[in-house]
């Protein structure tokens, strides 16, 4: 004599996903707003030494006031072996031709004379002012990074920016 | 004729449609940031002028050698994180007794007055009028009017820092990078980040003393501002303290 009356078999109702949308498109807006769009990835490695109180490029980067190259180990191992203590500079992806096995920083020059041709029309700043980044290896050899300097100080882009990681401030 | 219902969109994709763009934009986008330490490089010059005597006391050379090993001053260190320390003695040993002659080895600090640098300026201006009647080469002239553009930062900075005089430290103080060509980067990064590191602290310093706010806030408020009035207050203040603690670092080209 029970008071409760069996039920029939109940099947469990289905969990109400119209809400999954808003929680998605929550997600997606804040990875819109936290990142920043990522480079090509270079063609050479670079594991960046550590630092503190370092500039922050992006608002650089949003006026295109900045230029980027890369100095490290190229990744394909074939290559490695063609340059002096393995290490190699990477310009827009392109790794610099070595005829005599050494670096080639001569095209440094070139390549920041074209890339400041190439510039947007609402970048206003001289060349002077324009940052040439190096995102060196933490074992590249210095005397490339002042290679590098020398080649921008002939063509007169004389702000230069040694990138490190910078783990402080996030 | 009779009211249609209009049938409902089916929203069930949405949430694909979502993912999707999620997705994209996590594969494409980086979260670290681009950090990096802003130099200038020296303007080439044509004509090689005699190298300027600087005394001792205003260097601090800071050299690295090609098996990674500091000195500073000519003293093996062990330890890097200890070179910021150093810097900081560079700068403020002789800070408290500006304008008198000390017996060290650190730079000297000068004062200057308002009514010194009404002197100068009221010089150079004449100057400038001489030359212009006279017909200098423009360089020249112009040579002077970035005299003068320094003399107008200074007086535009004391009337920020208050009261009548500006400590100034020797014109010739800086620092020195020595490296070798093999010298890894990340020694060279290394001695970069100690000496920002122990500017900042100096600056941060002065600008808590002064405005109560932090020098790296100022930084970011004259970098990311957009209103033009504001960004010119923040630069005058960013002015003040550079040349209250100027970073005069000279790289020096490897040899060998």
């Amino acid at each position: 004599m029970s008071k409760f009356k069996k039920e029939g078999r109940k099947s469990t109702p289905g969990v109400n996903t119209s809400s999954l949308p808003d929680i998605v498109f929550m997600l997606l807006f804040f990875f819109m707003v936290a990142t920043t769009s990522k480079e090509n990835d270079p063609t050479v490695q670079v594991e960046q030494p550590t630092g503190t109180r370092a500039m922050d490029l992006t608002p650089f980067k949003q006026r295109s006031e900045v230029d980027f190259l890369y100095l490290g180990k190229p990744r394909n191992p074939a290559r490695a072996e063609a340059f002096k203590m393995g290490y190699a500079l990477s310009l827009d992806n392109v790794v610099q031709p070595t005829p005599d096995g050494l670096y080639n920083t001569n095209a440094v020059g070139q390549w920041k004379k074209d890339k400041f041709d190439q510039k947007p029309a609402r970048m206003t700043s001289p060349i002077e002012l324009v940052i040439t980044c190096v995102k060196a290896d933490k074992g590249a050899p210095s005397g490339l990074i002042f290679d590098i300097r020398k080649e921008l100080q002939n063509i007169n882009a004389l702000t230069i920016a040694y990138a490190v990681r910078d783990n402080s401030n996030i | 004729m009779a009211k249609r219902e209009i049938p409902e969109i089916n929203a069930g994709s949405m949430a694909d449609i979502a993912f999707l763009l999620l997705i994209f934009f996590l594969v494409t986008t980086t979260m670290d940031k681009d950090q990096a330490y802003i130099r200038s490089i020296p303007k080439k010059i044509e004509v090689k002028n005699d190298p300027v005597e600087v005394q001792k006391r205003d260097i601090l050379a800071i050299k690295a050698n090609s098996q990674n090993q500091l000195m500073v001053r000519g003293e093996v260190f062990n330890d890097p994180d200890k070179i910021s320390d150093f810097v900081l003695k560079f700068y403020q040993t002789n800070q408290k007794s500006a304008g008198q002659l000390v017996m060290n080895d650190f730079p000297l600090y000068s004062v200057i007055t308002t009514s010194q640098i009404e002197a100068n300026i009221d010089k150079i201006l004449d100057e400038i009028d001489a030359m212009e009647a006279a017909g200098s080469p423009q360089d020249q002239i112009d040579f002077k009017y970035n005299q003068l553009a320094e003399w107008e930062k200074k007086q535009r900075a004391l009337k920020l820092y208050g009261g009548s005089q500006l400590p100034e430290i020797s014109f010739q103080a800086n620092m020195r990078i020595e490296v070798m060509q093999a010298t890894a980067y990340s020694i060279f990064a290394k001695i970069q980040t100690e000496i920002e590191e122990a500017i900042y602290e100096l600056r941060d310093k002065e600008a808590q003393r002064l405005w109560g706010v932090s020098y790296g806030t100022l930084k970011r408020k004259e970098a990311n501002e957009n209103d033009k009035t504001k960004v010119k207050e923040e630069k005058g203040k960013l002015e003040l303290l550079e040349i209250l603690y100027p970073a005069r670092i000279i790289e020096v080209t490897p040899k060998n």
